[in-house]
């Protein structure tokens, strides 16, 4: 089986790809993209603890069975869905409004 | 038709308040409408007090007490509730409110600015007044004392003549130097009665004579005087007595014509009106042994009052020293009240009955609630009729008219007859109670009397001085071109006439009324 | 005529004036015709109702005189007028009593004022046409007077006041017409408001009227105390439940004769100032002012009259007083008999022909304030009746007189000369034979001409009973006597005088010269009274006269007499000694002595005045032999300028400068500013220390804040990027430091901070 910390590894990796393309891109829709990475990561993460949570039981590694994990990954995957849905809706109204989606423009929050 | 029976006295006394809140929806161009629908909407206090007036004298007359009353929590914390109810004293004060409010806003017809705030002041005060003769509650009884005193400010302050900022700055701070000291002693009369129902105080405060009051810890004498002395002091100068009395002029003589009216006519009535159902009742001991002092400071308001009235060239500022001079009698008969009503409390025991001094009292201190209606009618006719003269020659120096009466024929008569009702000419109504409050006087302050005869005497000298210098006297150029009075300025003098001369004549429609009451607390 | 009729008709005979004075004021009042004719109707209507009760009572009452001295009081009725107290007993009733003195009242007092509006329609409405120039308020010589329903208002209230006064059967109903004739005679006397004088030191109508009503209103408060003092102590002002004898005996027990002496001068203050006696007696010269049938009016028939009705009628009270206070008696008899010479003396020396009349109505008055003052009551009535007969003649003849001579003036156009000065005159008795021989008759009347006119019998009682009086006890009824008699000469000296200057000789000027008598209205009044002020007297010729028996009888004494007579009877039974009303024995002193100074002083009159009429531009005679004392009497001693320094000017200064500047405006005022700067001086330092420590304070808090803000905008670049690179740094620097607390690497630092909470800042 393999071990937990490569599951982790990958999960972190995938984060930090995220995070730095939400830090480096200046396109508002490759920085969604980027936020869709890291919620993912966040879901590997998830699972792996999910599976590798267990309680030795007379001598045996007994997967206690509660679905807590999976139901917090569905969570993080709903959620990001409709962080895409709102989010897109956003930008193609600032689009609209501006003609343009890069992100170093849209500072009207400094006001 | 139910409701209106059974809060019959409520209705009156709100529902100027709502006609207020009606008026002051109307868009402010309607000048007219406004003033019209004022009038008209001032007019159904009247008619309900009629109602009332009618049905007290059918039912009302043999059965003791307060009548028409409505009691509804308000302040439970503190033992205040909304407590309204009448009796002879007040259902007379409550007619000459509801006669004359509606007679003060026909002659403000003629103003020009603000309509509309005008009238809404002016209908607020009247539940001010009405509020205060009808409460039975301290709290209740505050609460409607300072309604009467911020519309007549701006009345003043708006409306009034050329000197009106120092004049309503002074009526202002001169009443509430009194209701700050008033509020206080409620408060202390609250705290040790744990109640402000003015009917349980008379059962629980009165008899507290002695030790600690409850509540505060300090001595029950003290507090007493304090808090009479304080009384005394706030409705001293609303009536005004003298030496409290130099606001008055000042506010006369500024403030618009329907101002002056209702201030002599009604407010000045509040102050001799909390001296009847407050001092007297609540702090009968103390009233007993300053009722010589009392007397004395009547004394001097009609005296000096009299004589500064006749030192005066301003007309309207004599007309309001002269009401100076006619309160003192209200004055001095309350004065006979407090001796004899507080014999019983101060010396232990009752007077035998009928004792000449319990006749002596019945008689003054009817006289003086019928003084002060008298007053009211007079006042308000004659502060009327000044402001007609004004609005003609713009001047109010008596130095500057002359043989205005051969221009003003119908002004002139009007003139000499109002003015005969406030010199108290027997056949009018102010001799009538003039004759009672000194009948009632005699036989308790007799020195007093005599010495107040000087002032009664002066009240002839300024009356006429006042006719001589307006009607008398050849005519002079400036004013051939004169118009005598319109259409309204008659249906606002008659209706005065007509109560003066029917008082003078046959008094007993409305003594009668107070007669009962006033028997009874002399019972 | 049954009781209730009676009583109906007493109860009218003051409302017939009073409606016509609220008709005349609001209907008619632009009509001439119809003001004058409502008020005839009311007069007449209390004429008529005022003689049907008089005549009524004196026919009945004279058949059976015992019956009428227990009972005087024929007709009595009253309503609950003011509520006193729970029980009606308590309350004050008001209503009218007829008894003997009212019935001679009632006879007198609506004939007399009927007598005089009529005489007013031909006073106001003669003339040569309608003026030109018609002035309100003035007299207008050439025409009608403008002011018509006016005068004809105030004169038929005024009538109304006194018919209510005189059929009142209490105090308090008594002093509301009392004041109503103060009202209305102030109206009158200032009825030409505008009329001006180019003299400064004559008295303008309008002044004269606030002297008027100034003067009575004086004695009018002082008479309003003895009226509530009347009525504590008696418990009642009803006339015949207050002055009966056991009220009066019983009232003496408990309060004492000192105060019932109080009470009675109280309430004769109150004549003093309406019958003008000495010290107020001022206004009533100047009342000339008013139109002369105003004066009539005041001077006979009502205002005057009222104040020695007053002590005629509580005479009960002011003979116990007496009584038992004896200087009550003294003060009231001397203020009369002062009057009575001092008035006369005055009367000598005025040229002015109402104002002589006005000077011998104080005259006259105060012989009949002299005999109340001696206890005859039944003599002052007899004068008060008689008197205002023929002093209602003499004043609407002088006033015929005055309107032929402006007449006279009309046709010369002179209107300088004055056509009331009796220099002016002369010579009218062929001019206006009818007002000259009815003038004469009052006149005589006046004098008291022997036999034949009234004032005569009135006079000769009073000098009987002052004569009866002093002689049995009295010292000051000597006195009262002998000053009366002097007054008497003098009043039939210028009587004489009045008459001589007035018709006899030539005319002096040219307003005389064309002076015609007065139309029918007016002289049919002085015919009319002449007869009255003749005959009337007769009703009063003694039982005894000249020591016979059975041939006089003194109905007026009879009469009138048991209105108290039985009263008094019952006095002196409760102990309270009093003079009892009763027929004097005959004497002959009296009677020489009013033969002597009625006759004497025509006499002297005539042979100083009339024997050689003053010729046009003469003085008077009178006024080299007297010098001095001239002058002092053409200026009426001087009461008027003593008043106005003593009284006038002192209370104007006081009203003005002391009680409004000094005390109100400087005292109380400059007090109250006073405390207001004081407050405003506090206030003023507190807004200074708000200004300069809390509001900068306060200031710069927000100052930093501002500052500091201004300093953090700057990391706020709105750029997202940046935002996301914080929140990194932030998240990385909270891992690494739980990594560093979860491998135990911070735990020095946190013991370090345990020592230093414990042993440093917590001791603290």
């Amino acid at each position: 089986m393999i071990p937990l910390s490569w599951y982790l590894l990958v999960a972190a990796a995938l984060f930090c790809i995220g995070l730095y393309g939400v830090m480096a891109r200046r396109n508002a829709v490759a920085i969604l993209m980027s936020v869709e990475l890291m919620l993912n990561a966040v879901n590997i993460n998830l699972i792996a603890f999910w599976r590798y949570h267990a309680q030795p039981v007379g001598g045996e590694l007994v997967w206690l069975g509660q679905p807590t994990g999976l139901a917090w990954a569905i969570f993080v995957l709903a959620l990001a869905a409709a962080e895409a849905v709102v989010g897109l809706a956003l930008l193609i109204s600032v689009y609209r409004q501006r003609e343009s989606v890069i992100a170093e423009e849209l500072d009207t929050l400094r006001f | 038709m139910e409701f209106l029976q059974e809060n019959l006295l409520s209705v009156i006394i709100f529902w100027p308040l709502v006609a207020a809140l009606f008026i002051f929806l109307l868009p402010d161009d309607e000048e007219s409408l406004i003033r019209r629908l004022s009038f008209v909407l001032s007019l159904v206090p009247l008619a309900l007090t009629l109602f009332l007036w009618f049905d007290w004298a059918a039912n009302y007359r043999a059965l003791p007490g307060f009548h028409f009353e409505t009691i509804l929590p308000w302040f439970p914390a503190i033992g205040s509730s909304y407590h309204v109810g009448i009796d002879g004293i007040s259902l007379a004060l409550i007619l000459l409110t509801v006669i004359l409010t509606p007679l003060s806003i026909l002659a403000s017809f003629n103003i020009e600015e603000r309509v509309k705030m005008f009238m809404v002041l002016f209908l607020f005060l009247e539940t001010g007044m009405l509020g205060l003769f009808a409460s039975l509650d301290l709290l209740i009884f505050f609460v409607f004392w300072e309604i009467g005193l911020v519309p007549m400010y701006f009345l003043i302050r708006l409306w009034g003549g050329a000197d009106r900022e120092y004049a309503s700055f002074k009526f202002f701070i001169y009443t509430m130097a009194g209701s700050l000291g008033l509020l206080l002693s409620i408060q202390i009369i609250g705290l040790a009665a744990g109640t402000f129902d003015i009917p349980l105080l008379m059962e629980q405060w009165v008899p507290l004579t002695e030790g600690v009051l409850p509540g505060t810890g300090l001595p029950v004498d003290l507090v007493k005087t304090v808090a009479y002395v304080l009384f005394v002091i706030a409705f001293a100068i609303k009536v005004p007595v003298w030496p409290f009395h130099t606001w008055l002029p000042d506010a006369h003589t500024q403030a618009p014509t329907a101002g002056s009216m209702i201030l002599a006519g009604v407010l000045l009535k509040l102050g001799a009106y909390g001296f009847i159902r407050l001092v007297i009742p609540l702090f009968p001991e103390e009233a007993y042994i300053t009722a010589g002092v009392l007397a004395v400071f009547g004394m001097l308001s009609i005296v000096f009052g009299g004589f500064a009235a006749y030192g005066q060239w301003d007309f309207k500022r004599l007309v309001a020293y002269s009401s100076i001079n006619h309160m003192g009698f209200v004055v001095l008969g309350i004065a006979v009240m407090a001796a004899v009503y507080g014999f019983e409390f101060a010396q232990g025991v009752a007077l035998p009955a009928g004792h000449a001094y319990s006749r002596d009292a019945i008689i003054a201190t009817s006289g003086a609630v019928f003084q002060m209606f008298n007053h009211g009618l007079s006042a308000a006719g004659m502060f009327f009729l000044v402001g007609v003269v004004y609005d003609r020659t713009h001047t109010r120096d008596l130095k500057r008219y002359s043989g205005l009466w051969s221009v003003l024929p119908a002004f002139g008569a009007i003139l000499i007859f109002t003015s005969m009702a406030s010199l108290g000419l027997p056949g009018l109504n102010g001799f009538v109670s003039e004759f009672m409050i000194v009948r009632g006087a005699w036989g308790v302050f007799p020195v007093v009397v005599a010495l107040s005869m000087l002032g009664l005497l002066m009240t002839g000298a300024y009356i006429l001085k006042g006719i001589g210098q307006t009607l008398h006297g050849p005519l002079l150029p400036e004013w051939r071109g004169l118009k005598d009075m319109t259409l309204r300025e008659h249906l606002v003098i008659w209706p005065l006439m007509a109560l003066m001369l029917s008082l003078g004549v046959w008094p007993q429609w409305l003594v009668a009324i107070i007669n009962d009451t006033v028997s009874r607390i002399f019972g | 005529m049954s009781e209730e009729t009676l009583t109906l008709f007493t109860w009218l005979v003051p409302a017939g004036p009073l409606l016509a004075f609220f008709l005349i004021i609001l209907l008619f009042n632009r009509n001439k015709t119809l003001s004058w004719i409502t008020a005839w109707a009311g007069i007449f209507a209390s004429l008529f109702f005022g003689w049907t009760v008089a005549l009524t009572v004196f026919f009945e009452g004279i058949e059976d005189l015992y019956a009428l001295a227990h009972h005087p009081e024929v007709i009595e009725s009253a309503i609950a007028w003011l509520p006193f107290g729970e029980s009606i007993e308590g309350w004050l009733f008001m209503g009218v009593m007829v008894d003997p003195l009212t019935a001679v009242m009632l006879f007198m007092v609506p004939f007399a004022t009927a007598m005089i509006l009529v005489y007013s329609v031909g006073y106001h409405r003669w003339g040569l046409g309608p003026g030109d120039h018609v002035v309100l308020g003035a007299p207008n010589h050439a025409g009608i007077e403008p002011l018509f329903a006016r005068f004809f208002a105030l004169m038929s209230l005024f009538a109304g006041g006194m018919l209510a006064l005189v059929v009142s059967d209490n105090l308090l109903l008594l002093f509301m017409g009392w004041e109503i004739m103060g009202l209305c005679s102030y109206m009158l006397i200032g009825f030409w408001y505008a009329r001006e004088y180019e003299d400064p030191k004559s008295t303008p109508p309008r002044r004269a009227a606030v002297k008027a009503f100034m003067t009575t209103r004086a004695a009018d408060v002082v008479m309003l105390l003895g009226i509530v003092f009347f009525y504590r102590v008696f418990g009642t002002l009803n006339f015949s439940e207050a002055l009966s004898a056991e009220s009066l005996a019983t009232a003496a027990d408990v309060v004492g004769f000192g105060a019932l002496g109080l009470m009675a001068l109280f309430l004769f203050t109150g004549t003093v100032g309406k019958s003008a006696q000495w010290p107020l007696h001022v206004w009533l010269p100047d009342a000339m002012e008013g139109p002369t049938p105003v004066s009539a009016v005041i001077h006979a028939a009502a205002m005057v009259s009222a104040g020695v009705y007053l002590i005629v009628r509580i005479f009960p009270l002011i003979a116990v007083a007496m009584e038992g206070l004896p200087v009550v008696g003294i003060i009231i008899a001397g203020i009369g008999a002062f009057t009575a010479i001092m008035a006369a003396t005055i009367a000598l020396a005025q040229y002015d022909v109402k104002r002589v009349l006005a000077y011998s109505t104080i005259s006259q008055l105060g012989f009949m304030v002299a005999a109340i003052g001696i206890g005859a009551y039944v003599a002052a009535a007899f004068h008060l009746i008689t008197h205002a007969f023929f002093k209602a003649l003499l004043f609407l003849g002088s006033g015929s007189i005055i309107h032929g001579m402006e007449y006279g003036a009309e046709v010369v156009h002179d209107h300088h000369t004055d056509p009331q000065d009796m220099r002016n005159m002369g010579g009218l008795r062929h001019k206006m034979p009818i007002t000259f021989w009815t003038f004469v008759a009052g006149g005589f009347a006046l004098a008291g001409f022997p036999f034949v006119t009234a004032g005569f019998w009135s006079k000769d009682e009073i000098f009987a009973e002052a004569w009866f009086q002093g002689t049995h006890g009295n010292p000051m009824a000597i006195v009262v006597f002998i000053v009366l008699a002097i007054a008497a000469l003098l009043t039939a000296f210028y009587t004489a005088r009045q008459i001589a200057l007035t018709f006899l000789g030539e005319p002096r000027t040219e307003l005389a010269e064309h002076a015609h008598e007065s139309d029918a209205f007016m002289t049919i009044p002085l015919v009319l009274l002449s007869l009255f002020a003749i005959a009337f007297g007769w009703l009063g010729i003694p039982d005894n006269f000249l020591g016979t028996d059975g041939i006089f009888y003194n109905y007026f004494h009879h009469f009138v007499g048991v209105t108290v007579e039985e009263r008094f009877v019952e006095l002196n039974e409760l102990g309270i000694h009093v003079h009892e009303i009763a027929t004097l024995p005959w004497e002959w002193l009296p009677l020489i002595t009013s033969l002597v100074v009625a006759l004497g002083g025509l006499f002297l009159g005539w042979w100083v005045y009339g024997r050689d009429p003053l010729a046009a531009g003469e003085p008077d005679p009178m006024e080299e032999p007297l010098g001095p004392v001239w002058d002092f009497l053409y200026w009426k001693w001087y009461w008027d300028e003593l008043y106005h320094a003593v009284f006038v000017e002192p209370v104007e200064y006081f009203s003005d400068t002391v009680v409004y500047q000094l005390v109100d405006k400087g005292l109380i005022d400059g007090t109250l500013h006073l405390i207001g700067r004081g407050v405003y001086g506090v206030g003023a330092y507190f807004k200074g220390f708000e200004e300069t420590v809390i509001s900068d304070g306060v200031d710069a808090v927000k100052d930093g804040f501002l500052d500091m803000s201004r300093e953090m905008r700057t990391i706020q670049s709105g750029k997202l990027q940046e935002y996301v690179l914080v929140s990194a740094g932030i998240a990385s620097v909270l891992a690494i430091l739980i990594l560093a607390i979860n491998f135990d690497v911070l735990n020095p630092v946190f013991e370090w901070w345990n020592n230093v909470w414990i042993n440093v800042i917590l001791p603290f």
